[in-house]
């Protein structure tokens, strides 16, 4: 078929005409708002030195997490000597896991986009 | 002066005296522009009592938003645009309720030249299907048709560039041919009785 059909099918809508009272009830809202009061802005003057301690506090946590880890990483070699190969194989696996997961989230993503696409078949 | 360009000036005066503080002369715009929006609305949800509500919506987001229109493009290329984000966000909010694709059937028999109540019936059944297109596709279709298919003005509309919209507005098509292959019957049937009408004349 060629598309002119379609075109005349598509491009002659009825026309609607809104109601009567449709701008009258715009306005009311819209006067509504005009006459309401003003949001109280945010207390960002009393708000920020909160914000800065806290952001200070938070980094400063991570700092003190990241050097423990680092220290810990350290000493790793020695406490791994104590560990049972039964619970050093699934930290082996740890990159393969890591692998399947991915794998099934692209399935899952590829499989979500082929089925919106599929619906218009 | 035209018709459009009479209302952009319009659209402009009124728009200055909105944001010096006269509330009322938003009026002028909403009378201006109630058709066109309640129509687009229409368009997205084929329901008359929500296309009037999701226009409202519509006016009241232009007037909190005015102070960003930043004259580059028309007011109506605006206030489209800023519809078009309304509708779609509020329908993907509440769906409209619609069958899929794959189950709308087209009618068996092709409406005779006579059965005119059944044409409109099976064109009804036609434009309701663009509801059932996927989003990407649905909406070039609404708004090019809405546009009167002036692909700059939609482009605009949805902020796409024009080959982005050709190429949905292509699949959209061929989508709708698909589902309805006795559409192609009937314009082959109206071409060739046009036709035999003009040797005739």
């Amino acid at each position: 078929m060629k598309d002119e059909l379609l075109d005349r099918i598509l491009a002659t809508e009825e026309q609607l005409i809104p109601s009567s009272g449709f701008a009258a009830s715009v306005m009311e809202r819209i006067r509504e708002e005009a006459t309401a009061p003003r949001p109280i802005p945010f207390p960002w003057k009393q708000a920020i030195p909160g914000i800065v301690l806290a952001v200070g506090v938070f980094g400063w946590g991570a700092v003190e997490l990241t050097r423990q880890a680092v220290s810990a990483a350290h000493n790793a070699p020695a406490l791994s000597l104590h560990l049972p190969v039964s619970m050093l194989r699934p930290v082996e696996g740890t990159g393969w896991v890591a692998i399947a997961l991915g794998a099934s989230l692209a399935s899952w993503l590829l499989s979500r986009f082929m089925i919106a696409d599929s619906r218009l078949l | 002066m035209s018709t459009t360009a009479k209302s952009a000036t319009d659209d402009l005066a009124d728009v200055e005296r909105v944001l010096a503080g006269d509330a009322n002369a938003f009026e002028a715009i909403v009378r201006r522009w109630q058709g066109p929006l309640v129509n687009m609305a229409w368009r997205y949800c084929r329901d008359r009592a929500r296309a009037e509500e999701l226009a409202q919506e519509a006016f009241v987001r232009a007037w909190r938003g005015l102070r960003l229109w930043r004259r580059e493009s028309s007011f109506s290329t605006w206030l489209f645009a800023l519809a078009a984000n309304v509708f779609r966000s509020d329908l993907k909010r509440v769906p409209t309720v619609n069958i899929p694709i794959d189950d709308i059937v087209e009618p068996s028999q092709p409406a005779s030249q006579a059965d005119e109540l059944q044409r409109k019936l099976r064109y009804e059944v036609v434009r309701r299907a663009v509801l059932a297109l996927p989003l990407r596709y649905r909406e070039p279709v609404l708004l090019f048709y809405f546009h009167e298919m002036d692909v700059a003005a939609t482009a605009r509309t949805m902020g796409l560039a024009e080959g982005t919209l050709k190429a949905r507005l292509s699949r959209a098509r061929e989508l709708l041919r698909r589902r309805f292959p006795r559409l192609a019957d009937e314009h082959a049937a109206m071409e060739l009785s046009a036709s035999t009408t003009g040797k005739e004349a």
